[in-house]
Formats: structure tokens, C-alpha cells, sequence
């Protein structure tokens, strides 16, 4: 049985585009098989028990299967008429979603995991920043992290240190911002949105919008994906593949404080699809 | 089941500096090789988020992880957490280290308080590890020869002439390993082709 709270949420089933010009795409979400395909030139989400909730935001189609408990979570950025919205693609893991967005919220394993690319030694140290759950918009936050970074985004020349912010704004979805190497007063922002499969399988679109109209869209997605396959390698060698929940299983440090924030946060809401609760 | 000690690969596939998995009763474990030469084996898993080790890095003495390069030293204790250069690891971050010794060129592993060596196998050479996707009756079946449980031994044809061989059996999730010696006067090249060929012909049997 999977809990209500995790039904009500939002979850990412499709690349829009790709429905829009035609292509049917025959899937899976929360285990149960579902078809996204275009009708009537409406996008159409199906499970066995007919259709889902459907909303399109950010280049993908997503889907609830309960009652959506809110509207999907905004990103003002992704509205701004300067900014390249690049979607990535999909990159298939073996490993429990919410591995996938802890990862994504880890700067940590840059030096070791993107080495000489978003980290080098001895450049390791994690500074202190900031957690906290935002209680108007229920979204975990990090803010003031900083990290040194010999190749920041495909249009940075050197390294340099980068400022980051983190968000968490769904169970299976999490948003960065970090230093725009081409402008001062702006940030990227990237995404990743995690289609839990199963719970130990998911379907990942990393998905940008960048101040940078030089690189062409072949090479910003071939960084992208590049970092992405990186941290695959990781993600399919984590023992056990479903998320601890329980805090006697691994062993975080301060540099994890977005992590724990996060695993706090599922816990809390009842958002345990891909979670496992005690020691195995 | 009784603790024993189970061969997990050969001495010569282990160069110095190098980590592989390895596996004891379905224990995954990181078998490593230091620097000078220090062969420890520890549970396949680091304490801070789980990677394995065994797709770690080894640096002089010590074995890091992948994902955040956690060092960790003689007998499993970490040493080092680059993410906090100053601090210095609480001594209760420690991966459980096992048993492990090198004995006629093969590698056996064990569960750290285990008493005495592991058998020793006299009279042959190491030659190479396999892995099979069937199970030992399989291989038994093919080649009667063969007599034992855990270390299988006996005269085989190889071009043409009867030779000792010594197959050193490994169960691990994936499947079997078989890790294999030969008599000393077998041609290795030889000898090497009759322990494929014993895979294919043991793993058709199971097909068939
Ligand atoms: S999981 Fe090994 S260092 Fe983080
Ligand atoms: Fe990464």
C-alpha cells in the first residue's frame, strides 16, 4: 500500500515536447503502468484506474495519481524571457528516487565523483551554511554554500568559487541555483526531476535554465549529461538502494545538513516511497 | 553454517595499490592491496552513505571512498574526511574489517576472530579465476573427475595428458566463482583454455 501523501504529490512522466510531437511513452509510476500520449491535442496521463492529474511546467508533462495536495511547485526563473531552457534528457538509474535528489543536493563529492570538473583536491572543504524548511512554501532550503570549482558551467574559464543555493521543492524534484560565470547579478538554475519507477528505479531529467547564449545546445547537454553519468556510477553502488530514514544507519557531518534537513522533511510528511524506515 | 575461510581471488590478479570486490558467504566485500603491499579485506560499504568500497581508490597505506573520499587505514578506522580537513574522525567511524591472507598465491578471507590458516594446496600453480552463471553440480556433472566440496582436485586431460588440477570454489550473489591451479609442468596457456572451456560445457549442461 503506498501512502496517501505520497499519491497526492507531483511527479515528472514525460518530456512535453516529446508527447506534443506525437510520440506515446509507456511507463511506470509508483510501480503502477501508466501512458502518457497526446489526445484530442490534450497531454493524457493513464493508469489502470484511468487518469491522473495532469499539469505541464518546465519542458515536462507531470502527473499526480491521487488529489494533488497543492499546485506544482513554481519557478519564477523559467519565465524569464533571457534564459535558455535546455532539457537534458533522460538517464535511467538503479537506485531509489530520492537517492538520485540527495545526491543532487550533495556538493561534498564534487572534488572526487566530477573531478577537475565542478571539484578538485585539495579544494574539499565544505564550508558552513545555512538549512532550513521554509514554512510558508514547505520546501527544504540551503542557502550560503560555497565551493571551489576548476570548471563551474560549460562557459566558465578557470576555476572559481561558486555560491550555490539548494531547494527542495517536491519529493522527487530539487532545484539549484549557483554563480552564473557570465553575469554578476543573476544565478542558473538547474533541476532535476526524479520519476520514481519503482522504488529502486527511476527515470532522471536534469533540466536548465542558463544566462548563456553562446555554447551551443549540443555541448551544454553533453556537460550535463556527462556530470549526470558521473554520478550514476555512484548512485547504482549505494548499499541499501532504498533511502535511510533511520539516522543509526549512515553517518552524516555538517557538511550533510541539507541531506538531513531533507531526510527530516520526507519523514515528517509521510513521504517514504523509495525511504526505508528502520536497519535492515 | 561454520565460519571457513573461502578463497576470493588469486595473488596475481591483486597488484599492489589496486581494490576489487570480493565476497565471503554472501558477505560483499573490498579486498585491497597498499602500497607496500598490505592485503586487508573489509565489508564492501562505507559508513558514511553506503558506497562501496571496493570502487574506492587506494593512497600509500590507506583505501578512499569514491563519493566523498573518506580515508580509512589500518583496520578499517577513517582517518580522514576531506569535506572537514581539521577535524579529526571520532574513532567510532570504522568499516568492519575481515580476515584476509595470502597462502600459495591465492587470497582467502574470513570473519576477522577466525582461528587457524586457511587449507593450503600444495603441488600446483595459480592460474586463473572464472566466473559461472551455473551452480557446482553443474560443473561436477561435467567433469567427474573432480571430487570435493570446496576445493575441487583431480586429473584431468589437457592436450592430451593427464594434469593436476586444484579448483578453489567461491558462491557469491552473482553466481560461482571458481578460482583455478594447475600442476606445475601444465602448460598455463593450455590449462587456462581447459578452465573455459569447463565453463561453457558446465554452463550448457544447465541450458540443456
Ligand atoms: S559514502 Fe563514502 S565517503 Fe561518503
Ligand atoms: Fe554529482
Amino acid at each position: 500500500m503506498i501512502a496517501q501523501e505520497v499519491l497526492n504529490e507531483w511527479y515528472p512522466v514525460a518530456m512535453a515536447a516529446q508527447i506534443r510531437a506525437g510520440q506515446r511513452r509507456v511507463t511506470q509510476l509508483l510501480g503502477q503502468p501508466i501512458t502518457v500520449e497526446l489526445q484530442k491535442g490534450a497531454i493524457v496521463v493513464t493508469g489502470q484506474g484511468g487518469a491522473l492529474h495532469v499539469t505541464e511546467a518546465y519542458g515536462h508533462v507531470w502527473a499526480c495519481p491521487g488529489t494533488p495536495a497543492h499546485d506544482l511547485f513554481p519557478i519564477p526563473e523559467a519565465l524569464e524571457p533571457c534564459r535558455r531552457l535546455v532539457d537534458v534528457g533522460v538517464v535511467r538509474v538503479k537506485c531509489s528516487p530520492l537517492r538520485a535528489v540527495e545526491n543532487f543536493l550533495d556538493i561534498a563529492h564534487f572534488p572526487f565523483v566530477h573531478t577537475d570538473v565542478l571539484g578538485a583536491e585539495p579544494h574539499t572543504e565544505v564550508n558552513r551554511y545555512e538549512v532550513q524548511i521554509r514554512e510558508d512554501s514547505d520546501e527544504v532550503w540551503a542557502t550560503k554554500v560555497t565551493f571551489y570549482q576548476p570548471q563551474a558551467a560549460k562557459s566558465a574559464e578557470g576555476g572559481i568559487v561558486t555560491q550555490y543555493m539548494y531547494r527542495v521543492a517536491a519529493p522527487t524534484a530539487a532545484v539549484l541555483y549557483k554563480t552564473c560565470p557570465n553575469r554578476t547579478d543573476a544565478w542558473d538554475v538547474i533541476g532535476i526531476f526524479v520519476q520514481p519507477l519503482t522504488e529502486e528505479l527511476c527515470d532522471v531529467w536534469p533540466w536548465m535554465a542558463l544566462y548563456d547564449d553562446v555554447t551551443p545546445q549540443a555541448e551544454l547537454i553533453a556537460f550535463q549529461q556527462m556530470i549526470f553519468l558521473q554520478d550514476r556510477s555512484i548512485l547504482e553502488n549505494q548499499i541499501p538502494r532504498l533511502l535511510p530514514l533511520d539516522p543509526g544507519m549512515e553517518i552524516p557531518t555538517q557538511a550533510d545538513l541539507t541531506s538531513i534537513a531533507y531526510r527530516r522533511w520526507l519523514k515528517k510528511r509521510g513521504l517514504t516511497y523509495g525511504a526505508q524506515m528502520v536497519a535492515a | 553454517m561454520t565460519p571457513r575461510w573461502t578463497a576470493t581471488g588469486l595473488s596475481q590478479d591483486l597488484p599492489k595499490g589496486v581494490v576489487m570486490a570480493g565476497h565471503w558467504q554472501g558477505h560483499d566485500l573490498a579486498v585491497w592491496r597498499s602500497a607496500t603491499g598490505r592485503l586487508q579485506a573489509w565489508n564492501d560499504r562505507c559508513p558514511h552513505r553506503g558506497m562501496r568500497l571496493s570502487h574506492g581508490f587506494v593512497r600509500g597505506e590507506t583505501l578512499a571512498c569514491i563519493y566523498h573520499g573518506w580515508v580509512y587505514g589500518a583496520e578499517g578506522g577513517c582517518k580522514h574526511i576531506p569535506a572537514h580537513p581539521a577535524l579529526t574522525p571520532p574513532a567510532t567511524i570504522t568499516v568492519t574489517a575481515f580476515a584476509c591472507v595470502e597462502q600459495d598465491g591465492v587470497i582467502w578471507v574470513a570473519p576477522a576472530d577466525m582461528a587457524g590458516s586457511p587449507p593450503a594446496v600444495s603441488g600446483v600453480q595459480p592460474l586463473r579465476s572464472v566466473s559461472l552463471t551455473c551452480d557446482l553440480a553443474a560443473v561436477l556433472a561435467v567433469e567427474p573427475a573432480l571430487l570435493g566440496q570446496d576445493i575441487l582436485r583431480g586429473t584431468v586431460q589437457i592436450d592430451g595428458q593427464g594434469h593436476d588440477v586444484c579448483l578453489l570454489v567461491q558462491n557469491n550473489p552473482a553466481g560461482l566463482t571458481l578460482h583455478a591451479l594447475c600442476g606445475v609442468r601444465a602448460n598455463k596457456v593450455a590449462a587456462s583454455h581447459w578452465v573455459e572451456n569447463l565453463r561453457r560445457r558446465a554452463e550448457m549442461k544447465v541450458a540443456a
